[in-house]
Formats: structure tokens, C-alpha cells, sequence
């Protein structure tokens, strides 16, 4: 085996290597919080970047959706009984913050770590 | 992050370096796919599965259907669902609940009837731990508009005197009216109820599998589309109690044609001076149920009969809920959950329960 194939195997191992941590990471990236209000869809937000985005719900009501270190919660809302705001931070697929006085769900999709369950019951 | 990417040997590798990145990408590639999450269930799930959500009966439902007819049993759900709501909201003043709730006269439609025989039937069951003719105090309360107050002894016990389920035992064949002072809210039923019918439509439309969620009460119909049962997972009533520490759920049921329905006071509370009040009123004292649990769930072919008694297991306690279960066991089967962290599940769940937490199953052996 010359150097040459050798240097030729560890490039093609370096480069794999390095394509499939690329790949993984980009997935990991593709978690996001999406927001509907009313069924419909309002906004999707990369649960990678910090961020404070303010929700018009139904009726005029507000919830401000925070991002932080990959995880959404709602930290202020309009509403009266804030159940939202109580609900914590969410961050694995399938996981969600409801409110329901402005009509406002926050589902986290496409997260690596997937539940192990389909729905909760409570 | 590919612009960051620094190859130190790239020139000396002029020739090779295009051959060794394509082959680089196409075993990033092989590795990746093998670790691609849901690559699988997208060969599963050949046939259309349709979700929609609703905000009806002052919660938040989401309903999903596979199967060739998946569209329209998901739509003709959502259409029964408001149906169902427009009959019995509290906070429509053309329903029907609200018409008797101000003691008219009313013509009761054939749902109506047949919701209050079962909420009069399993009220006298339960001996009045489920009691629609709760309401006045629900309201007292504020749990039905989120105007939250304490109410004082004396309000709280004159109400109480209107609170008695057998008061409605009443003719309901052609025009039928309440007894004075009495009204009902059918929110510790109607949920199930309007489950069940979803899963009568879904049986009509011939769909593969389907679920519903109303307001995390949960009714499952046959199979997911890989044909394996639906997983349900339990809330965690409250995570900060050291048995329970940092677990999300209570455990999961592998439910298939089942309803599995929750109550905890963790939906609905207030908080004032620093006590919490929660929505689980006991028909006995007027306050909020303090039984020693602090979730009960029901497993039952019947979603009506678990949401009438996911509460009223609650307000009894672990042991009288034991005991009803012992008597009724061929029709639903129970996992309680105590203040201290300690599970107990029924026989018949064994086998469809599993948990990370330590849990009991009632009777041993």
C-alpha cells in the first residue's frame, strides 16, 4: 500500500467523518417551535437561535414565546389564568404550550429526540 | 459550518481530493441514513393520515384519522364536536344547558337526553362523588369564566343545598324543566361523550385507525398505521414531588379501541395567599377535592363512563376508588396517583401499563 493510498484513505475518512457530523448537526438544527393560533399556522421558529417573539393570539390577547438554549416557553401572556406560562419550557418533538383563552398552540416538530408516545392523557 | 471546514492535506491530494469527497458523501451519507429518524415510519405509513385541530368545549382537541376515508370521518368529527358544543355550552345562551340553566321549558334533543341519563345514572353510582348539579358552586368558584375567588362558609353552604343529583330525576320525554335553584354543567362528561361519537364516526367512515384528544382526554380507535397500539402517555401530575422527580409522564398505556382520561388539579387553579385551589370541587363539601390524590386515570372501552369517573374517583380517595373499582372492574380499570408519588394500578392493566416510576399493581398477586 503506498502513501498515497493511504493519505487517499484517511482523506475519504476525514471527509466522511466530518460530512456526517455536518449532516447530524443540521438535523439537530431543524427542531423548531411552530405556533398556530386557531388551527392556523402563525410562525415557525428555529429553536437553535435565541429568540423572543411576541404572538397576537384570538381577540387581540399576546403570548411572548421564548427561545433559549433550545428550549421554548411562554413567559408573559395576556391571558387570565396563565396556565401557558406555567406549562415550562418545551423541547422535544411532539411537546407543546396550549393557551386557551387566545387560541395559541406551540409544538415543537422535528426535534432529534423523538417522545415515546403518540399523545398525553391529562 | 462547511465554511469552517479546514483540510490541511488538500494540496497535496489535488488529484484525488474530488474522488475522496464523493466517496467522503456517500458514506456520510450511508452512516446518516442508518441514523435518520423516522425514515421508517415513512415506509409505514402508505396510506394519508389526516390531523385537525378545534378549540371547542373550552379546551383545545386535536383529531386524526388514516385510512382511505380519513378526510371525511376527521371532518364530519370536527362537525359533531361543534354540533355537540352548540347543544350544551354554559357560555352559549341558546344551548340547551343554558336555557335550563335559567329553568325554561326546554324540548331536549335525543344527545341532551341521553348525556343526562348517563351523568343521572353514573351520579347515582358513584353516590354523588360525580354530581352535575354542581354548577352554581363551579361558578361561585369562577372555574367556568377564570374570575377565581375563595367563596366564604356561608355562600358555599347555601349553595350546597341545590347540589343533589337525584333532583333530576325528572321525565324528560317532551318539554322537561329543573327543579328550582338546580343547574347542571356537563363538562365532567361531555368530553367522553363527544369522544365516543367520535369513534362511532370513524367506524361508520371505515377509517384504518384514528385518535382524538380533547383536551388530553384521549380516545383510541383500533391501530396506528404500522399496526401497532396507540402509546398514551400519562401526565405527570407533579414533577417536583421526589417520587416523581424529573419524569415527564406517570407512565404509558398501549391503548387500542380505548379511552384513557385524566384528571388532575393540575388543569385548572388558582393560587391565593399562597394556597392553591383546584377545579376538582367534591359535591359533598362545596370545596376543592382533597383526597390524598392528585391524578386519576381511567382506562375504559367507555369514554363517557371514564370522564364522569376520572373525577369522581378523584374526589373519593384512593380507597373508596379502589373499592368501586372492585365492583366494577369488567368495565374500566384505573391508575391512581398519590400526593406521596405512589402509583397503583388496576389488574387489567397489566401488560398495557409500563413505567420508569416504581408503581403498584392493585390487588397483588
Amino acid at each position: 500500500m503506498g502513501k498515497r493510498d493511504i493519505m487517499l484513505l484517511a482523506a475519504l475518512f476525514a471527509v466522511g467523518a466530518m460530512l456526517f457530523v455536518f449532516f447530524r448537526f443540521n438535523r439537530a438544527e431543524g427542531a423548531r417551535a411552530v405556533v398556530r393560533v386557531s388551527g392556523e399556522e402563525y410562525g415557525s421558529y428555529d429553536l437553535t437561535m435565541d429568540q423572543t417573539v411576541e404572538i397576537h393570539g384570538r381577540d387581540g390577547g399576546t403570548n411572548l414565546l421564548q427561545i433559549q438554549d433550545g428550549k421554548a416557553s411562554v413567559t408573559e401572556a395576556s391571558c387570565p389564568d396563565l396556565l401557558c406560562v406555567h406549562q415550562g419550557k418545551v423541547s422535544r418533538q411532539g411537546e407543546s404550550i396550549i393557551c386557551l383563552p387566545n387560541e395559541v398552540v406551540v409544538e415543537i416538530t422535528g426535534a432529534m429526540e423523538e417522545v415515546p408516545y403518540d399523545v398525553i392523557s391529562g | 459550518m462547511a465554511g469552517t471546514v479546514h483540510f490541511p492535506y488538500q494540496y497535496r491530494l489535488r488529484r484525488t481530493a474530488l474522488k475522496a469527497l464523493v466517496a467522503g458523501m456517500m458514506s456520510a451519507c450511508l452512516l446518516s441514513a442508518q441514523f435518520l429518524p423516522g425514515a421508517h415510519v415513512i415506509l409505514a405509513k402508505d396510506l394519508p393520515t389526516v390531523s385537525e385541530e378545534i378549540f371547542a368545549m373550552d379546551t383545545y382537541m386535536s383529531i386524526s384519522a388514516s385510512g382511505e376515508a380519513a378526510r371525511e370521518a376527521v371532518d364530519a368529527s370536527l362537525e359533531e364536536i361543534r354540533r355537540l358544543d352548540d347543544l350544551w355550552s354554559v357560555g352559549n345562551e341558546d344551548s340547551e344547558v343554558a336555557r335550563l340553566n335559567r329553568h325554561e321549558s326546554v324540548e331536549l334533543s335525543e344527545d341532551t337526553r341521553s348525556i343526562l341519563e348517563r351523568a343521572i345514572q353514573i351520579g347515582t353510582d358513584t353516590e354523588g362523588a360525580f354530581d352535575i348539579t354542581i354548577f352554581p358552586l363551579m361558578q361561585e368558584w369562577g372555574f367556568t369564566t377564570g374570575d377565581y375567588k375563595v367563596p366564604s362558609d356561608k355562600r358555599r353552604s347555601e349553595l350546597l343545598r341545590y347540589v343533589d343529583v337525584s333532583a333530576l330525576d325528572m321525565d324528560m320525554d317532551g318539554a322537561c324543566s329543573l327543579p328550582e335553584n338546580v343547574q347542571i354543567d356537563l363538562g365532567g362528561i361531555a368530553k367522553g361523550y363527544t369522544s365516543d361519537r367520535a369513534m362511532e364516526i370513524f367506524e361508520e367512515y371505515g377509517v384504518d385507525g384514528g385518535i382524538v384528544s380533547l383536551g388530553g382526554n384521549v380516545e383510541t380507535y383500533r391501530t396506528k398505521a404500522d399496526g401497532s397500539a396507540w402509546r398514551v402517555g400519562i401526565r405527570n401530575p407533579d414533577p417536583s414531588v421526589p417520587a416523581l422527580l424529573g419524569s415527564e409522564l406517570t407512565g404509558i398505556v398501549q391503548a387500542s379501541d380505548l379511552a384513557v382520561i385524566t384528571s388532575g388539579g393540575y388543569e385548572r387553579y388558582f393560587e391565593k395567599d399562597g394556597i392553591t385551589y383546584h377545579h376538582i370541587l367534591d359535591p359533598g363539601t362545596g370545596m376543592p377535592a382533597d383526597s390524598g390524590l392528585i391524578s386519576v386515570t381511567i382506562v375504559s372501552r367507555d369514554g363517557c363512563l371514564a370522564d364522569a369517573l376520572s373525577t369522581s374517583l378523584f374526589v373519593m380517595g384512593k380507597e373508596k376508588a379502589l373499592e368501586y373499582w372492585e365492583t366494577h372492574s369488567d368495565s374500566f380499570d384505573v391508575i391512581l396517583v398519590e400526593e406521596d408519588g405512589k402509583i397503583t394500578v388496576t389488574r387489567g392493566l397489566d401488560g398495557i401499563f409500563s413505567s420508569e416510576l416504581k408503581y403498584e399493581i392493585y390487588p397483588e398477586g
